[in-house]
């Protein structure tokens, strides 16, 4: 064999000993601990030891979507950050944005995500999505239509949704923080 | 010359049976290190000590096993955890129709050994996560030949780990090969020399992702309309059963969901092997770019083991689409790769430190400039003490009074993170013996 | 297809079964080269002189992926040092039997759809006595040939325009070459990474029309969201021309102005439609023609002396120098594909089946300018590449060593790779004055003296000739597994471009060192 420990450079032995924790969990590790969240978000881990499967619980303080707790379930992959997070909506609520499977429609959960991206940017768009819903690139397409076209309809379908009303045969969650 | 080899314990071999490869080995060249010790010495080494890895006995990995037979390696080992589908075949050249559906390790281990006279393979059907680091420690090189980047990252995290400072053979050289149809690429890594794996993450194009709400919305292109059926419809429809890309009735499902939804938008091109190749994102695989690319790392695992001519410093491209264009160059370690880099601290305490003790004395000291440190130990990963959130915060703050010795044993890790480090930090724990 | 009416073709489409086994089994390599590559392939026919372990590494990325047939011809019995290296024989079992049968039995197994033959002659025979059979083969593949026998097949073969190509490999140790023989080599499907143009500076009538036709201002802001960025572009394009004298932007204070203009149009920052026409802005002012390398093509003496037997090719070349000169776009005949852009799913469509609908117009025009029928297939392929062609011309092998004020021109330019070639040329001349049976051992001096001789007088040979030396004089009769396996990589490659007419092939020879893992061009 080539004599490759030679090619080591004189350093002190210990200086390049690494941690056996995986490059994920040291990412989730640093990402979590560095969250800079307002109070109108709030991580839970259902097993605190489990760093990897955690919900986030957004609560607007202002906005059409005020008054309202909507949960999302975050669950991320040994592959982290080179994979995004998985992210759902756990209610089924109205919104433009979000389907009633859950499915959500914010770009760097999918198409733009980078590894230089974190947690807390993920975190920073989805609370965006309650204070700026966009109707142009809907997932939603009724409540999407609804909001342009009816913007008063739209805001009472919201207000309606979120007490756990029925809008045209869809029956939605009840989401209001008592 | 013809009878220059070393064949004192393989009764296999055959004189004249290494007359091309001891041209190399029974004489140095003008790039040769100095240190090479041409004859009997490398060839007994090669043939009768080494032990080599190949992670991977698809594409790559067929090729990487002949060549190393070829080339006297005769103790190798290989591991994968498919089995033979019949697309393999178009370059998958020690799988035969009637192999279809065994294991792939175990069939070309077999075919090798069979092909090869003397060389022994030994074949493991399973995940390389199965192995531990005891495992991986026995051999002297691994040649990865694998299509995930999944596997790959924790392939290179394990043998970046493994190094030992107080250990030389704990260094295990990682040759890395991939190819997409007439592209390809070949790497050294040299766990803590070189950069590794996790250096280059931010190099390798990830698969196309469409919007959601383009999927669900707008629709212009037919893979729009695979992703609608894959992505949105699958789930809505079958629930929690998952997908299987891999089986034909599922695929069909997806086709003619697509299809309805295309010819409903008047989109044009659905097609089953479009959707195939969206929902299993296949990427084009032949055999000419995998052999160039599993000779070019087995030839650099031949240099290494050997010492008989430099080796690649470190990556080598090809792109074969336009002559024969490749790119050789070295690429650059990264500081803050949380793999490789980041930086390693020797700590000895006292066994009667507690945790809230140590993180002060680490925000102390001033090499470091480290506030808000938060501590977990590694294998198994357990966090100690998290500054945020505060339900974890909440939660491990009870082992702040708690011993570090109830955590980490003698000579154990810790791996601390901090919004003042761009990278971690490992601390490795010895305990002063009380007086 | 053509019989079939709309309606089985659209059920088809619908109701497509599973593939079949052989689509299966090809599928990785159908996505890379389609059904006419694929068929190009089944119907070549290759002949590779002696089964070395770099020959029989060729062959295996061959028969993979299905050739039609291929002749190993080789007269040698299989020696102990071939049973060591090659893995298409087995082990000390083969030693003594035909190289060729043994090789082409083993070689079989790959594939079912493959036909293979052994032939035992010489090929100093066959030259002397049935050159003709040769003209059987697509091409003719040859590793470490003997340099006399080398030439002389070369110039056979090198005689006439419309002959084999030859495929010229040469290895020793750690280094290699690879040359192609050809005269010419047409490339219509070159898979090119650059799309061709969307004649947004030259917008066809239905396409401007369609653009100023739209109301931007009283549009619902959905709709206007999702505008594809080509509308967008040449409406803006229109309105800008009006105001300049009909010229698009030109200055950079020009071309800042017209992004401008683009983001006032906006209804929302943040629509990406206008974000993305703002990206692509260069559209409008980058000029639409014929690039200067398709012009060149025009040039050639095969376009300007057309006649009824003239190749297809020449014909749909000359056919779009009329294009290019007679219609008023003065560009190559627009093609209907559309990139992706952001859009609503009916202006997409719609957007597409404009361009569609004129892309078949001009096909039409480009179709009656062509002064023989070719077939439809080609005639789609071709205007879908035109931006891409290529014609290749090449050199006889041997011309490079033949001519010292080139080669030192090289040794300026390539030293590397000129090196290596040089030494395997040294190399080679070296071998043929030895008498046979005798074990080689050439010394660098001697080596480096023939090479002298090759270049004009005084010519100072660098550090990368004695470096690509060493080695071969260290290894002169090595084929390394290693370098055998990567031979039989980059020439199967290369010989499926030949024969499939996709992608390039090289033009000249590649050089290879696998001790720093380098590839390079001569």
């Amino acid at each position: 064999m080539i004599k490759i420990w030679s090619m080591k450079k004189n350093e002190d032995a210990a200086s390049k000993k690494k941690p056996k924790t995986s490059a994920a969990q040291i990412r989730v590790q640093k990402d979590l601990t560095e969250l800079d969240l307002p109070s109108t978000m709030q991580t839970h881990f259902p097993d605190p030891a489990d760093l990897l499967n955690f919900t986030l619980t957004i609560t607007p303080d202002e906005g059409m979507y005020k008054g309202g707790a909507f949960t999302f379930s975050f669950a991320i992959n040994t592959n982290y950050p080179h994979d995004p997070p998985k992210v759902k909506c756990t209610q089924t609520i109205y919104h433009p944005n979000v389907d009633l499977e859950g499915n959500v429609c914010l770009n760097i959960l999918r198409e733009d995500w980078k590894p230089v991206l974190n947690l807390n940017s993920v975190m920073v768009g989805l609370q965006y999505l309650f204070l700026e819903p966009n109707a142009d690139d809907p997932l939603n397409k009724e409540a999407a239509l609804e909001m342009s076209k009816n913007r008063d309809q739209f805001l009472n379908n919201v207000r309606n949704s979120m007490r756990g009303g029925n809008i045209k045969g869809v029956q939605y969650d009840s989401v209001i923080v008592r | 010359m013809a009878s220059q080899e070393n064949g004192t314990s393989a009764s296999a071999d055959w004189p004249g049976r290494y007359h091309h490869i001891d041209q190399v080995l029974n004489t140095p060249g003008p790039r040769t290190d100095p240190g090479f010790l041409a004859g009997d010495g490398v060839k007994d080494f090669l043939r009768n000590q080494a032990k080599i890895l190949v992670i991977g006995a698809g594409g790559l990995g067929c090729e990487i096993l002949a060549n190393l037979a070829l080339t006297g390696f005769k103790d190798i080992h290989v591991i994968d955890m498919d089995t033979i589908d019949i697309s393999n075949l178009n370059r998958q050249f020690l799988f035969r129709q009637k192999d279809v559906g065994y294991p792939k390790a175990t069939v070309a281990a077999e075919f090798i050994m069979k092909r090869v006279p003397g060389v022994k393979v030994t074949p493991y059907f399973g995940k390389i996560q199965d192995k531990d680091d005891e495992y991986y420690m026995q051999f002297n090189l691994v040649i990865c030949g694998l299509d995930s980047v999944e596997a790959r990252r924790w392939m290179n995290a394990t043998l970046v780990n493994l190094v030992d400072p107080e250990n030389p053979d704990s260094l295990k050289p990682m040759i890395d090969g991939g190819t997409e149809g007439f592209k390809g690429q070949a790497r050294v890594i040299l766990p803590t020399i070189t950069s590794c794996y996790e250096c280059s993450l931010d190099m390798f194009n990830k698969p196309t992702a469409f919007p959601i709400c383009t999927i669900a919305n707008t629709p212009r292109l037919p893979e729009h309309c695979i992703e609608w059926a894959s992505v949105l419809e699958w789930p809505r429809v079958h629930g929690e059963k998952k997908m299987d890309t891999d089986d034909p009735e599922h695929i069909g499902w997806l086709y003619k969901i697509a299809s309805a939804r295309a010819a409903e938008f008047n989109i044009e091109g659905v097609t089953w092997s479009l959707t195939q190749g969206v929902v299993k994102n296949i990427i084009p695989a032949i055999a000419s770019t995998n052999a160039v690319i599993a000779a070019a790392c087995c030839n650099e695992a031949f240099k290494i083991a050997t010492s008989s001519a430099a080796f690649l410093d470190n990556y080598f491209m090809l792109i074969g689409t336009d002559g024969v264009y490749s790119y050789t160059f070295t690429h650059k370690k990264r500081d803050d790769c949380p793999v490789c880099g980041g930086e390693a601290l020797e700590m000895t305490i006292s066994p009667e430190m507690t945790v809230e003790e140590l993180i002060e004395t680490l925000t102390e000291k001033q090499d470091i400039q480290i506030k808000k440190p938060s501590l977990s130990t590694s294998a198994p990963t357990k966090q100690i003490y998290l500054q945020a959130p505060p339900q974890l915060e909440k939660a491990t703050r009870p082992n702040l009074e708690k011993k570090v010795k109830e955590f980490v044993q003698e000579g154990g890790e810790i791996t601390v993170t901090a919004s003042t480090l761009p990278f971690n930090l490992s601390l490795r724990i010895s305990y002063s013996t009380p007086a | 297809m053509a019989s079939q009416d709309v309606e089985t073709v659209t059920t088809a489409l619908a109701t497509e079964a599973a593939p079949d086994a052989k689509t299966r089994r090809y599928d990785r390599q159908l996505r890379l080269w389609a059904a006419s590559g694929q068929n190009a392939l089944e119907s070549s026919r290759i002949l590779v002189i002696s089964g070395s372990a770099t020959s029989t590494s060729i062959l295996k990325n061959l028969v993979l992926p299905g050739i039609g047939h291929f002749t190993i011809i080789d007269p040698n019995q299989v020696t102990p040092e071939d049973a060591g290296n090659n893995f298409f024989l087995e082990g000390p079992s083969s030693i003594g039997k035909s190289r060729a049968e043994e090789a082409v039995r083993l070689l079989l197994e790959l594939n079912d759809g493959v036909d293979g033959k052994a032939d035992v002659r010489s090929l100093e025979h066959v030259l002397e006595n049935s050159k003709e059979w040769l003209s059987e083969f697509t091409i003719v593949i040859a590793h470490n040939l003997e340099a006399a026998l080398l030439e002389q097949l070369a110039s056979l073969l090198w005689a006439d325009e419309s002959y084999t190509p030859l495929v010229v490999v040469r290895s020793a140790g750690f280094l290699a070459e690879v040359y192609i023989q050809y005269h010419e080599h047409a490339v219509i499907e070159s898979h090119p990474e650059t799309p061709q143009s969307l004649h947004i500076d030259k917008a066809f009538p239905s396409l401007l029309e369609y653009s100023t036709s739209l109301d931007f201002e009283n549009m619902d802001v959905t709709d206007h969201g999702h505008v594809p960025y080509v509308v967008i572009l040449v409406r803006v394009l229109e309105d800008w021309k009006k105001t300049h004298n009909g010229s698009p932007p030109l200055s950079y204070e020009e071309k800042q102005e017209f992004k401008k203009a683009i983001f006032a149009m906006r209804k929302k920052s943040d629509e990406e439609n206008f974000d993305e026409a703002v990206a692509q802005a260069y559209r409008a002012w980058a000029k639409t023609s014929v690039p200067s390398d398709i012009s060149a093509l025009f040039e050639d003496e095969k376009v300007r002396s057309l006649s009824p037997t003239s190749p297809p090719f020449f014909h749909l070349l000359h056919a779009l120098q009329r294009f290019a000169t007679e219609q008023p776009s003065h560009a190559l005949p627009l093609t209907s594909a559309l990139p992706d852009m952001k859009a609503s799913t009916e202006s997409y469509i719609h957007l597409q089946t404009l361009y569609k609908a004129h892309a078949e117009e001009e096909k039409a025009i480009f179709k009656s300018y062509l002064q023989v029928p070719v077939e439809d297939d080609i005639v789609d392929a071709f205007v879908k590449n035109s931006h891409a062609l290529r014609l290749q011309k090449g050199k006889k092998w041997g011309t490079l060593d033949a001519d010292p004020a080139s080669l030192a021109a090289a040794l300026e330019t390539a030293p590397k790779a000129l090196a290596i070639h040089l030494a395997l040329t040294v190399l080679s001349s070296y071998v043929a004055k030895q008498p046979a049976d005798v074990p080689l051992s050439p010394t660098a001096e001697a080596l480096t003296a023939e090479a002298l001789t090759l270049l004009p007088p005084g010519t100072e040979l660098p550090d990368e000739f004695d470096e690509a030396l060493g080695e071969v004089v260290r290894a002169p009769t090595a084929d390394l597994p290693n370098t055998a396996a990567l031979l039989g990589g980059i020439v199967a490659q290369e010989v499926i471009k030949m024969i499939t007419k996709q992608y390039i092939p090289i033009n000249g020879s590649c050089l290879i060192d696998l001790i720093e893992t380098w590839t390079g061009i001569l």
